[in-house]
């Protein structure tokens, strides 16, 4: 095994960990996400501008993903 | 499939939609929203690229929805100034493809257009996407599921896709590469937790099977005194982990962190760093400071020169891209919610207007800058 999969599978143990620590915490109530829903502050408000980005840096580096979805053609290759 | 059909079907799915307004009044509390961007790109290569695109979110009945992208981009690529077939032409090459035919003296222009569109239901949703310029069809079809856990404090979502590309290069005097396909297998695992009243936390896998050209079929590469038309692996396998923390801050600011590992079978390795701290300067307006760090790894069969015709393995790259590389960007952003500013004007509070700097530089003497314009509104 190379040292890059181990990299991998620390990375999916912390991960992983991560997932189970989550659902361990007392859960946050509706009335108190206020502050997470704000622009500044939610994933979704940035998604399209983080697909966008995506696209970009793939045009000019070697790797892909980050965004937790799929890609595409793209013209500036 | 055409893509002529292909928007046909799509257009007349959108036209449907558009077409039973009753059910709309029974939708989710998700505002419909359509929202314009202008971009503009320009490199140290003086490559443009100038965007404009379209978005639309559209809820309807039965806690469904439809969006709606499109994308159009006029690509510039210069002169190059040299005749083809020359070391001196082939260095002018950028990442950006461009055939050197004939004329190479004048600025090679092409148009790219996308259009993509989803309908989500409850947890699961479709997607559509087709991308068309003169020598590259794209399509892709792909799907998606999510379900929340813990009291809605957890949320998984499954995706998956696949793409199919067809490539027709144009004339070339150097390398006559001819027509070919490609295909791209996606999926990926995606996890969200709240995890405190100011903390959310994001974090996943995913996975790309390419298959087929991956190679620009323009480029030529100098190897064993001569020049000779690129050669990639056919297959990629491409993986990668990442992790994104939003934590809110006291005086209305916030702070986003993110890290990625990615790998590939090709052997390049890469990590990447990024932040971002938001800030609202006054009600309704905030400005936002971004910086991002990247580096990765060489491919095995990158060289700077080849010795030999055949590479390393049988392969040849000339493409930076996948070389040893780090990379820098900074971004600046404002963001202006009218709301705040004319609470009372019916038409102008539903709008958002934002503009975004960045400035990239990466350790091959390349350089960008990108400025992106837009405003979104909100329908009542």
């Amino acid at each position: 095994m190379n040292r890059m999969r181990l990299h991998v599978l620390a990375l999916g143990a912390v991960l992983l960990a991560l997932g189970v620590g989550g659902c361990a915490t007392v859960p946050v109530k509706p009335w108190q996400r206020e502050r997470l829903v704000d622009p500044i502050v939610a994933f979704k408000s940035e998604a399209r501008e983080d697909a966008r980005k995506m696209k970009t840096f793939e045009a000019r580096e070697g790797s892909t993903g980050g965004v937790g979805g799929a890609g595409g053609g793209c013209a500036c290759k | 499939m055409s893509p002529r059909v292909a928007l046909t079907l799509l257009a007349a799915g959108l036209a449907s939609a558009g077409a039973a307004p009753a059910f709309a009044q029974e939708a989710a509390d998700e505002p419909q929203v359509a929202g314009t961007l202008a971009r503009w790109f320009t490199d140290s290569d003086h490559v443009s690229v100038r965007s404009l695109s379209g978005d639309w979110a559209w809820p309807l009945a039965r806690n469904s929805a439809l969006t709606f992208h499109y994308n159009n981009e006029r690509v510039l690529i210069p002169a190059v100034s040299a005749p083809p077939g020359t070391q001196e032409a082939i260095d002018a090459i950028t990442t950006a493809s461009r055939p050197i035919s004939g004329n190479a003296f004048a600025d090679f222009v092409k148009q790219r257009n996308e259009v993509e569109g989803e309908y989500a239901r409850g947890p699961a949703a479709v997607t559509y996407y087709v991308s068309s310029e003169s020598d590259y069809l794209a399509q892709q079809v792909g799907g998606r599921w999510n379900r929340d856990f813990h009291q809605q404090s957890v949320n998984l979502s499954l995706g998956s896709s696949w793409g199919w590309d067809e490539i027709a290069p144009v004339q070339d005097d150097d390398t006559n590469t001819g027509d070919a396909r490609k295909t791209t297998l996606h999926w990926n695992a995606v996890m969200t937790e709240v995890v405190s009243p100011s903390l959310l936390l994001r974090y996943g896998v995913e996975y790309n099977l390419v298959n087929g050209l991956q190679h620009n079929p323009y480029r030529n590469v100098y190897a064993g005194g001569t020049n000779v038309p690129e050669r990639h692996p056919d297959t990629r396998q491409r993986r990668d982990a990442f992790v994104r923390v939003n934590q809110a801050l006291p005086n209305r600011a916030s702070v986003k962190l993110s890290y990625r590992l990615y790998n590939d079978d090709w052997g390049v390795t890469s990590h990447e760093l990024g932040s971002r701290l938001s800030q609202y300067v006054t009600r309704g307006l905030s400005a936002r400071w971004e910086y991002r760090w990247y580096t990765q790894t060489a491919a095995d069969f990158f060289r700077d020169t080849y010795t030999s015709v055949s590479g390393i393995g049988g392969y040849l790259s000339g493409d930076y891209r996948l070389g040893e590389l780090s990379s820098h960007l900074f971004g600046a952003a404002l963001r202006a919610d009218l709301e705040a500013f004319a609470p009372t004007r019916t038409f102008v509070r539903r709008m958002t207007l934002w503009v975004d700097l960045e400035r990239y530089f990466n350790s091959n003497n390349y350089s960008a800058n990108v400025v992106e314009t837009g405003v979104d509104f909100r329908f009542p």
